[in-house]
């Protein structure tokens, strides 16, 4: 198709243009201008395409544009679209050149009510989201076990009994300071922002609480703005973020270390439940104390085998004394004197033999009784904590360890962990 | 900041490695014995950990000329003396 035509007109020379040429120059006229703009009406004939495309027309009483809205937006609005809702729309205008129609493409849809305020705060977020101040390669882990802890917060607000409860619950001795300021109204983010401040110069605070109790959008409108957001960014502290809104997330949760959704659950991700690790830490005492016992009596085991096939070479050492004596004797009738040097080696031979065993075995035993002194003198107490006790036969003053060599009528020193008992065997069970 | 001497956690999780190497009887029996005196160590360094620090809530102001002071705090008393009093500061 031809883009324009020259023409005569009454004489002159005029140039027309096709349709196409027009429309597209319009297009980009509109495109070149309104690419990016904010349009506040109301909604009429909303439809969703069964292309999960969203339709609808955005009018005020005196005008209307049809918007459009595709499934790839349209998949992240939080909210339901209906007829006669006051909405804020940001997209770009174009024309729809099949049919001349001039349209809003959107790309967010937020209800009205804080309309000019929640585009400040779309902009603060693009802004501070491009200087970096939500990435998560600067979020920093929070300390395992801290203890001391920086709250910010309304100093009678249930938000700080809430964290103070649920911190002293789960660790009862730690140190909180807590720096009071304003959560809502004028001045609020400034005083927010300075608590934080504070907090980093006083330096002892292992892990900052930043938040408040719940409410209205407006009412944490604080924690949506710049000074609180450089503040936390600024913390050499780790900040956990706790603005009573289970939804919606403030510009405070996007730069903190963690965000938790109200005061109560970040007290319970600030510390660790002290309960759950002195049981974890007992449970690892004990299975210590079992392992190395089990490992003792297998080596005990080891060597009461080792100590009987020990004796055998007794028996061995017998055969050959008497072999030998055999054959001295055989030999002495034989060949004289020469049979009595031989009789004397088999005694040697018999001698470094049983002194040789008894030796291995001493040392043995030697190396045993040093290793189980180490670990009966590491903490004899400890056992007895856990309510063991300790039986001395006091016939005898050694620890029983084995029924059958007590007597009934014994008397037993029975140790426990504060004091003694002298008991009497009354029976005995082997 | 400090640095602590050893971190609890890396504390705790050595004391649970001991735990599982001595059950899994990988070592002889002098390293098992050595395993449980490092063990034991460990356990009175994690519980002295645990207690070290003394329970206390205290309040940080900063007065006009910016000095920082701190007080102790008393949550519950502090809400029945400023519920006498509205200072305007929304109960949040």
């Amino acid at each position: 198709m031809d883009e324009q035509l020259d023409f005569q007109l009454r004489g002159g020379r005029a140039r027309a243009l096709s349709v196409t040429a027009l429309l597209r120059m319009v297009r980009e006229t509109l495109e070149a201008n309104l690419s990016d703009c904010w349009v506040v009406g109301e909604i009429s004939n909303a439809r969703l395409a069964p292309s999960n495309h969203f339709y609808f027309t955005l009018k005020d009483d005196r005008a209307a544009v049809n918007v459009v809205m595709f499934h790839r937006a349209f998949q992240h609005v939080r909210f339901k679209p209906e007829d006669g809702m006051e909405v804020i729309v940001r997209g770009r205008i174009s024309v729809f050149e099949a049919r001349g129609a001039l349209q809003l493409y959107a790309e967010e849809i937020e209800p009205r009510g804080i309309g000019a305020l929640q585009i400040a705060l779309e902009q603060l977020k693009k802004r501070l989201a491009g200087e970096g101040l939500f990435d998560d390669a600067r979020k920093r882990p929070l300390p395992f076990l801290p203890r001391t802890i920086g709250v910010v917060t309304a100093r009678r607000g249930a938000g700080l009994r809430d964290i103070l409860t649920v911190l002293y619950g789960r660790f009862p001795n730690l140190h909180v300071i807590v720096r009071p300021a304003k959560v809502q109204g004028e001045g609020a983010a400034g005083d927010i922002a300075d608590a934080i401040a504070d907090l980093n110069r006083d330096g002892r605070a292992e892990l900052l609480i930043v938040g408040r109790g719940g409410g209205s959008l407006e009412d944490l409108w604080a924690f949506n703005e710049e000074q609180v957001a450089r503040a936390i960014f600024r913390s050499t502290i780790p900040v956990i973020s706790a603005v009573g809104h289970e939804i919606d997330y403030t510009i405070a949760d996007f730069v903190a270390d963690v965000r938790a959704p109200t005061p109560t659950a970040a007290a319970q991700m600030a510390v660790p439940s002290k309960a759950e690790l002195q049981e974890r830490i007992a449970a690892a005492d004990a299975a210590l104390a079992a392992g190395v016992r089990r490992e003792v009596a297998g080596a005990r085991e080891t060597l009461d085998d080792l100590a009987a096939r020990l004796r055998s070479p007794d028996g061995r050492v017998r055969e050959l004394r008497l072999r030998a004596g055999q054959l001295a004797l055989a030999l002495a009738h034989a060949m004289g004197a020469r049979g009595r040097s031989e009789a004397l080696e088999a005694a040697h031979l018999r001698d470094r033999l049983l002194s040789s065993g008894a030796a291995s075995l001493a040392a043995r035993r030697h190396r045993l009784a040093e290793l189980a002194a180490r670990l009966d003198s590491l903490s004899p107490l400890k056992v007895l904590e856990r309510g063991y006790a300790v039986v001395i036969n006091s016939r005898d003053g050694r620890a029983v360890l084995d029924a059958a060599r007590v007597e009934v009528g014994d008397e037993l020193n029975v140790r426990v962990m504060k004091g003694r008992l002298r008991a009497r065997t009354i029976a005995r069970e082997v | 900041m400090a640095a602590k001497v050893r971190k609890f956690e890396d504390e705790l999780k050595d004391l649970e490695s001991i735990v599982n190497q001595i059950d899994a009887g990988e070592l002889s029996l002098e390293d098992s014995i050595g395993a449980f005196e490092r063990g034991v160590a460990l356990v009175k360094s994690l519980n002295q950990k645990l207690d070290e620090v003394e329970r206390k809530v205290e309040m940080l102001t900063r007065s006009a000329a910016g000095v920082l002071e701190t007080a102790p705090f008393d949550p519950a008393a502090d809400d029945k003396t400023r519920a006498e009093k509205d200072d305007g500061d929304p109960p949040f």
